[in-house]
């Protein structure tokens, strides 16, 4: 019987989007629509000190003279800003909490999205796990941070943003908005203006951070947007690597997700930041599901730092994002991964931005797009080698996979070389996925389904490689999952 | 919004700039500030011999953008010249002037193109505008020289299209000017060929553009597309092309290659090698770098006992050669071989 539960399971596994449950709780908005009123309601929601309430006020002034760009290969109904909610939380009493005033309908969320909330739970596995601390972002708000006690140990802070900005308010604010300007570009600017939560680490000289840092964000409620905002700053010597995931329910309407995420890598330092981004693609016929128009940028301030970005893109009704690296120290380098799945109506436009200013750095670029269905894949990338950047080198490679007639593949790298010492290579092939390898898979007794996910896994196996162990197992499964029915 | 309709309209805002995505390394709204008066006459006594005179059977001159002799769209029929030599001399001095030509070859026809850009005046203004449509299985052979004078404004666009079966190579090689844009758009027929190649020699503070789009509509065409340049002192050389694979245009094989050298410190190279694609039975590749001289090679040839000078120049000339051997033309091909040489000597 043990095999037909287990074919039961998998089944459910591959249900187009297990993540599309709501939970229904008590929950309090700030009023719809989008004031200079609303950024002060956010910032009082917070507690937050009056130059953080001025910092977000400007932003806003400046976002109301910015226009939204339309440079990206993407296409949806203009999107209006005053009908949506700007912050939801689930309602609680005040002051700082514990796992135990946690409303128990976000636990059993977590739970169900299989987050360990609880210390004690991720011990409860096998003997020897590796442990990996959660901050886990429902709606506006973080509900919970684990293993902070354990991390200050060590001297790392990891916390959300609004406790950042109360109890660390010198280091954020030395750090906010130095890697993405506050009117950078239009949806950064809002996210300036109204962001709510995220995490925030602060990793000593010298320290190993010594275990996986993660946020979990989730939007519950209907109509709103989360704008959530992540600072990482690693100093000399210290090294962190941290992992992000997200999903929310299964609605027909678009709920846009602008977030901006900074990290700031000094002498010899090093982050590591992957992603599993599951938000809801919305259905078949492209209704509903997430905006995700995000904002990632690593700073490699110091000499000889480094930023590795991964991720694997499977949700989103549309991404729009290019986590990019400033390699601004000398023999700094940066580092992109991503896989970007897309399915039915889904359009990505994605890719990375390698900005060699330092003498001496190098960066590395493998890009996996697969498209399906209906859908379309864009990778867009700017490589650009400074005056200053001498002996800079740059490898790049995009790969796209078609699959079905109806999808689309883009590659749009730009490549700027103002230096006689640097190397910049790039290299691109877009092809569908082929007959013959499938056909000799299906040989050996595999569904074409099972042989679809099997080549796939192949042709992005490079990107997982780099995910650390939990996230790519799931990831796996996931790529899978996000081409279903995409083929036959 | 061209240069060509800026001159026809005299409104600067006619102009392309920085903010349309397809001239940001090639601004001209933002370098032409007022447009200049319309080009006199040119002075036909004294033009000098094209470099192809020799090669072809017929010659059409635009001088100051106005044509010397014959008009009308120039129709290739059966019994027609193989070989056309097409000129367009710059004679003018800070004015501007616009030239316009079509070219239509009949289905089967052979035609060869030999096509100089020469600049006899200084700080003119010139735009060229080409519509060429090639017939079914017709075969247009099209080889560019580019010599533009330093302080010049030049733009030439091709419209190309092609019927099925037809095959379109071309070679151009520019040495730039203070603005310079050579750019084709082409339209492929059904298992069509097209072969666009490109140089570029830029040096001082020339720029240079070579900009492409190919569209893919039909079934079973192919696309290859070799470029390379050699940018020195601070020159700036602009490399853009574009592949679009539309829906129903299955079996399309394209490949797209761009290689540059940075030989100074203050020279810049950009480049934006793109694909678009919404056919999935498709094969497309591009390959993009720009970097130095291979210093191992360069070690070889000084243990050879070659001075450094003339290495340099061996290996710039071997890395540009490879366009320029793709030539079918064999005549067309020695003379662009010696252009080549000529420039990159100049160079040192």
């Amino acid at each position: 019987m043990a095999a037909v539960k287990q074919t039961v399971d998998q089944v459910e596994a591959l249900e187009a989007y297990k993540h599309g449950f709501v939970t229904t709780l008590d929950q309090e908005f700030a009023p719809k629509g989008l004031n200079a009123d609303t950024v002060r309601f956010i910032s009082a929601k917070k507690d937050e000190p009056d130059w953080m309430l001025q910092w977000r006020l400007e932003a806003f002034e400046r976002w109301l003279a910015l226009e939204e760009p339309h440079w990206a290969k993407i296409h949806h109904a203009p999107i209006d800003y005053q009908d949506s909610y700007y912050y939801a939380a689930p309602k609680t009493k005040a002051g700082p909490m514990s796992l135990d005033d946690v409303d128990p309908e976000v636990l059993a969320t977590y739970a169900k999205l299989g987050i360990p909330l609880r210390e004690q739970e991720v011990l409860a596995g096998v003997q020897g796990a590796p442990k990996y601390a959660v901050d886990a972002v429902f709606d506006s708000v973080s509900v919970v941070t684990t293993f902070k006690a354990e991390l200050a140990k060590v001297g790392v802070i990891f916390c959300s943003m609004s406790e950042a900005i109360r109890e660390h308010g010198d280091l954020v604010r030395q750090y906010l908005g130095s890697v993405v300007p506050v009117s950078d570009n239009y949806f950064a600017c809002l996210n300036s203006a109204v962001f709510s939560d995220g995490s925030f680490v602060y990793v000593p000289p010298g320290v190993r951070c010594p275990m996986e840092l993660s946020t979990y964000f989730r939007i519950n409620a209907a109509e709103s947007g989360q704008f959530e905002r992540t600072l990482i700053i690693a100093d000399k010597g210290a090294y962190v690597s941290y992992l992000e995931g997200c999903t929310a329910p299964m609605r027909d309407e678009n709920q846009l997700h602008a977030a901006v995420v900074e990290l700031i890598a000094l002498d010899d330092a090093e982050i590591k930041y992957s992603t599993v981004q599951n938000w809801y693609p919305g259905d078949a016929q492209g209704k509903g599901g997430i905006y995700n128009f995000v904002t990632k940028r690593g700073d490699c301030r110091g000499d000889r730092s480094k930023v590795s970005w991964t991720q694997v893109e499977t949700g989103s009704a549309i991404t729009w994002k290019y986590p990019s690296c400033i390699l601004r120290g000398d023999g700094s380098s940066g580092e992109f991964y991503s896989i970007a799945v897309t399915n039915n109506r889904q359009q990505a436009d994605t890719g990375t931005k390698m900005i060699h200013l330092g003498r001496d750095t190098r960066s590395r670029i493998i890009s996996k797009g697969i498209s399906a269905g209906g859908s379309s894949n864009t990778y867009r990338g700017l490589v650009s080698a400074h005056p200053k950047a001498a002996n800079a080198r740059n490898f790049t490679q995009c790969d796209s996979l078609l699959i079905g007639k109806s999808c689309a593949a883009h590659t749009v790298p730009y490549i700027e070389a103002r230096n006689a010492t640097a190397r910049l290579e790039h290299e691109a092939t877009t092809t569908r996925l082929s007959e013959e390898q499938l056909f000799y898979v299906m040989q050996r007794g595999l569904s074409q389904e099972d042989a679809v996910a099997l080549l796939v896994n192949g042709f992005v196996r490079e990107v997982l490689q780099e995910l650390p162990m939990e996230f790519a197992v799931e990831a796996q499964k996931l790529v899978a999952i996000s081409l279903e029915g995409s083929v036959g | 919004m061209s240069l060509g309709s800026a001159l026809k309209t005299g409104d600067v805002a006619e102009l392309p700039s920085r903010r349309d995505e397809d001239w940001r390394w090639t601004d001209l709204r933002g370098l032409i500030r007022t447009l200049p008066a319309a080009s006199p006459p040119g002075d036909a006594a004294a033009l000098k011999p094209g470099p192809f005179d020799d090669l072809a059977d017929e010659t059409v001159t635009f001088l100051n953008g106005r044509r010397l002799s014959g008009a009308g769209p120039v129709v290739i029929s059966a019994d027609a010249s193989r070989t056309i030599a097409l000129r367009f001399v710059n004679q003018a001095h800070g004015t501007a002037h616009h030239s316009a030509l079509s070219i239509a070859l009949e289905p089967g026809v052979v035609l060869t193109l030999l096509e100089t850009h020469e600049g006899a005046g200084a700080a003119y203004v010139a735009d060229v505008e080409l519509d060429i449509r090639l017939g079914e299985g017709a075969r247009l052979q099209r080889v560019v020289l580019i010599d533009e004078a330093d302080d010049a404004i030049a733009v030439a666009t091709a419209e190309v299209e092609l019927g099925s079966h037809a095959d379109f190579a071309q070679t151009a090689l520019t040495r730039g000017a203070k603005r310079q844009r050579f750019e084709t758009r082409l339209r492929h027929g059904t298992a069509a060929k097209a072969r666009l190649d490109g140089v570029y020699l830029l040096g001082g503070e020339r720029r240079g553009d070579l900009t492409s789009e190919v569209i893919h509509n039909h079934l079973g065409a192919t696309t290859g597309q070799l470029t390379k340049g050699c940018v020195r002192d601070q020159a700036r050389g602009v490399f853009q092309g574009r592949i679009i694979v539309n829906r129903g245009a299955d079996g399309t094989d394209a490949r797209m290659g761009h290689h540059a050298l940075i030989l100074s410190e203050r020279a810049e190279v950009d480049a934006k090698p793109e694909l678009e694609i919404y056919a999935d039975d498709v094969s497309c590749s591009h390959g993009n770098t720009v970097g130095a001289l291979d210093e191992e090679a360069l070690f070889y040839m000084a243990q050879r006992g070659i001075p450094d000078p003339e290495a340099r120049g061996l290996l710039t000339e071997a890395f540009v050669g490879e366009v320029v051997d793709r030539i079918e033309h064999e005549g067309a091909r020695d003379i662009a071989r010696a252009w080549v040489a000529e420039r990159l000597r100049a160079a040192q």
